[in-house]
């Protein structure tokens, strides 16, 4: 089976230790991995601006780069909610992209739901001693309907506890340029997010998106909490590397 | 755009910095929003205990709203032929002005000089109180949010509840101005006693007011009714108390049949109050007729345009179908930091951010369709699914077609577009970008102030890159 494996922009620059995870856990399922070289930003950005055009043209570039695979796996909820849902009504009046758009939708997937659906991952897996709690992010939640999948990885995981936070479906304000443009409006809901952390008392808080995860811990930094871990989920899967 | 002139929509940067200082509303609000969520929740999840499933509900009542979008001409036609044979005159109105001078034409005719008002956001559109009291004319919110906030010289900050943003000791002090008291001191257990003393002030206007003044949730167009879906009882005080009755609604509300309108109440006060039905439900169909006890010797319709005609055919129209529930703001995290006043028009939260571009101008209001994080909690409650962030995603996309962004968002998008389509020259940038954030970082690899996102890093540390990307991290693996 070869996967593609789209670490999204953020991931590269921002925390790749997320990517080389995935990257570790797909390797140990037997996927032949490939990271296709070109592969730079999916164009949420320009999306979420209203720029359109933009959009279409960054859609056309990764379809080009993507295509080709059995699967795409994206480590983020976000992107692949572009690629899944966004792409086709992006390209849907251009038949022949349109036609590749949807193609390449069916065929990618954020990694937990990839893990737990298409591959029914069992491990190996991490040790993880102590109590989690998962943040579901909005896109993958809402659009992609990942709420099982990651907490039926995480459970396998020797050692870990998964403790529900209250509210653990509430935005966490990130929102991409949201967090910039609102930046006091955006700090208003991480502060609820960090609350409900809190509450929850866990080691770490787990999710799916790089964005929140960095939101949060942003946040809760800033608020002086120095303990609790911020990890995503393929972090906690596939460990630290040795 | 007349609407436009009242509307502060373009100030929301502003307005929100100040909400989010006010300590008093947070308090408000942190309070008021799991009691909405809570309880619209626990509703919707009894639905199968009365038979109900809330997808299948949800698409009658989406089939119901498109199938008077689809004819809308017809059903007002077959409305006011149907009212009319009632007894009831029907007046239309294009825009907030001309609801005024209808009202207040209808007051001069029968001698009006105090009206009685149950809540209606279409009076807010056109700023009915204002234009009442300088033509001599006394409006009355009977309504308790509505006098709350009319004792306030505000404006409601949310449609179905508009006095969420004040607590009990602001509104202890209105009251004790008003009923001519001392202040007392006030908890959660005095509200009974503080409804009481409202009561019975309201009473009297109940009684002396000459009109009365509605909204309507929904017009039914088979038996010309209003239907009138309040908790309070001040809605049947003033529709059959006072001589006249005016009713003031979008021209959007209306529904074919009884059946129709009892599929749609399934729904709304479950997503609004979290109530399987509302305390009362009034339906009004024409005058007082020989025999009956109460009613209007005179009812009035006022159907209003303000903007919603423009919406029919166009890529907005789904917005149309809304009924008001106030389910989306009540799950918005964005409204729920803020209240609805930083929204600076009628509308606020989800439907505002769509409606107040639609009625007042896109370029009023070029914030509104970008304060949203994209959580997609709203459309997620809608009882009429209607695709809230698709809706601003397209207003965004308009804001950009007319030029309306500013020029250094459109170029660093570009910028960022071109960059990305040069992988080798991108990696290079990304590379330095992650060395130069390393460099910036103080010792516990943080960065405190981020000059590229001052916004973002007013409240947050950013933990930096390990100081090499992905890329090279895994070039490096493979020559290993």
């Amino acid at each position: 089976m070869r996967v593609a494996l789209y670490v999204t922009c953020l991931v590269d620059l921002m925390r790749p230790a997320v990517g080389m995870a995935a990257l570790r856990l797909l390797e140990a399922a037997g996927c032949a991995v490939v990271v296709p070289a070109e592969q730079t930003c999916c164009g949420q950005p320009a999306w979420s601006a209203g720029n359109r055009q933009l959009a279409a043209d960054m859609a056309r570039r990764a379809i080009a780069q993507l295509e080709g695979y059995d699967y795409v796996v994206i480590p983020s909820g976000s992107c692949a909610d572009q690629i899944r849902n966004v792409y086709p009504q992006l390209l849907a009046a251009d038949v022949a992209w349109a036609r590749r758009a949807a193609a390449l939708a069916e065929r990618s997937y954020e990694l937990s739901s990839f893990l737990a659906e298409v591959l029914h991952y069992a491990g190996p897996l991490a040790e993880f001693s102590g109590r989690v709690t998962y943040h579901d992010s909005c896109k993958g939640l809402r659009n992609l309907g990942i709420k099982q999948q990651p907490r039926e990885l995480l459970l396998k995981v020797p050692g870990l506890q998964l403790q529900e936070m209250g509210d653990c479906e509430e935005c966490c304000g990130f929102g991409g340029a949201f967090s910039v443009k609102f930046g006091d409006i955006s700090t208003q809901i991480v502060d609820r997010k960090c609350d409900s952390i809190a509450q929850a008392g866990a080691a770490a808080v787990v999710g799916g998106d790089l964005g929140c995860l960095i939101n949060i811990e942003g946040r809760l930094r800033r608020r002086g909490d120095e303990t609790t871990q911020v990890l995503h989920i393929a972090e906690v899967l596939a460990g630290k590397e040795v | 755009m007349a609407a436009a002139k009242h509307s502060q929509a373009m100030f929301f940067q502003a307005r929100a910095g100040e909400k989010i200082r006010n300590k008093v509303l947070q308090k408000a609000l942190q309070k008021a929003k799991p009691l909405f969520v809570g309880k619209r929740a626990k509703a919707i999840a009894a639905l199968p205990d009365d038979g109900f499933e809330f997808e299948a509900l949800r698409t009658a009542c989406v089939d119901i709203r498109n199938r008077v979008l689809g004819d809308l001409d017809v059903w007002l036609e077959l409305f006011e032929e149907r009212a009319r044979a009632t007894g009831a005159e029907v007046l239309w109105a294009r825009d907030g002005d001309e609801i005024c001078e209808l009202v207040i034409d209808v007051a001069r005719r029968h001698g009006v000089t105090k009206a009685t008002k149950s809540k209606s956001m279409l009076s807010e559109e056109a700023r009915l109180n204002e234009a009442l009291a300088a033509a001599g004319i006394r409006p009355v919110e009977t309504d308790l949010g509505e006098y709350i906030i009319q004792l306030a010289g505000e404006t409601p900050s949310h449609i179905i509840a508009p006095a969420v943003h004040k607590t009990i000791d602001e509104v202890e002090a209105l009251f004790a101005e008003e009923h001519g008291r001392p202040i007392e001191s006030r908890t959660s257990a005095d509200i009974p006693a503080m409804t009481r003393e409202a009561r019975e002030v309201l009473r009297q206007h109940f009684l002396s007011a000459e009109m009365g003044i509605t909204g309507a949730n929904f017009l039914i167009a088979e038996t010309g009714s209003a239907a009138l879906v309040t908790n309070e009882g001040n809605g049947r005080m003033v529709t059959t108390l006072p001589k006249v009755h005016v009713v003031i609604t979008g021209i959007e509300k209306i529904v074919p049949t009884l059946e129709d309108f009892a599929t749609l109440m399934r729904l709304l006060p479950r997503s609004a109050t979290g109530q399987s039905i509302s305390n009362y439900v009034s339906l009004l169909t024409g005058t007082k007729q020989p025999g009956d006890g109460e009613g209007p010797e005179k009812t009035v319709f006022i159907l209003v345009d303000n903007g919603r005609a423009n919406l029919l055919g166009s890529a907005y129209q789904e917005m149309l179908r809304c009924i008001r529930c106030g389910a989306c703001m009540n799950h918005c995290p964005v409204y729920f930091s803020l209240g609805g006043h930083a929204y600076g028009w009628v509308y606020p939260g989800p439907m505002g951010a769509v409606l107040t571009p639609l009625y007042t101008g896109i370029e009023n209001a070029l914030d509104l369709p970008h304060a949203s994080t994209g959580c997609n909690q709203c459309a997620s409650v809608c009882p009429v699914r209607i695709p809230l962030p698709d809706l601003m995603h397209r207003l965004r996309e308009e804001q950009v077609e007319r030029g309306l962004r500013p020029w250094s968002e459109s170029w660093a998008l570009k910028a960022w577009a071109w960059l990305a389509g040069k992988p080798a020259l991108y990696r290079w940038v990304v590379r330095r970008v992650s060395r130069y954030l390393q460099w910036l970082a103080d010792a516990d690899g943080r960065i405190h102030i981020l000059g590229l996102a001052p916004g973002w890093s007013v409240g947050r540390d950013l933990h930096v890159p390990a100081g090499r990307t992905f890329h090279e991290l895994y070039a490096a693996r493979k020559r290993a």
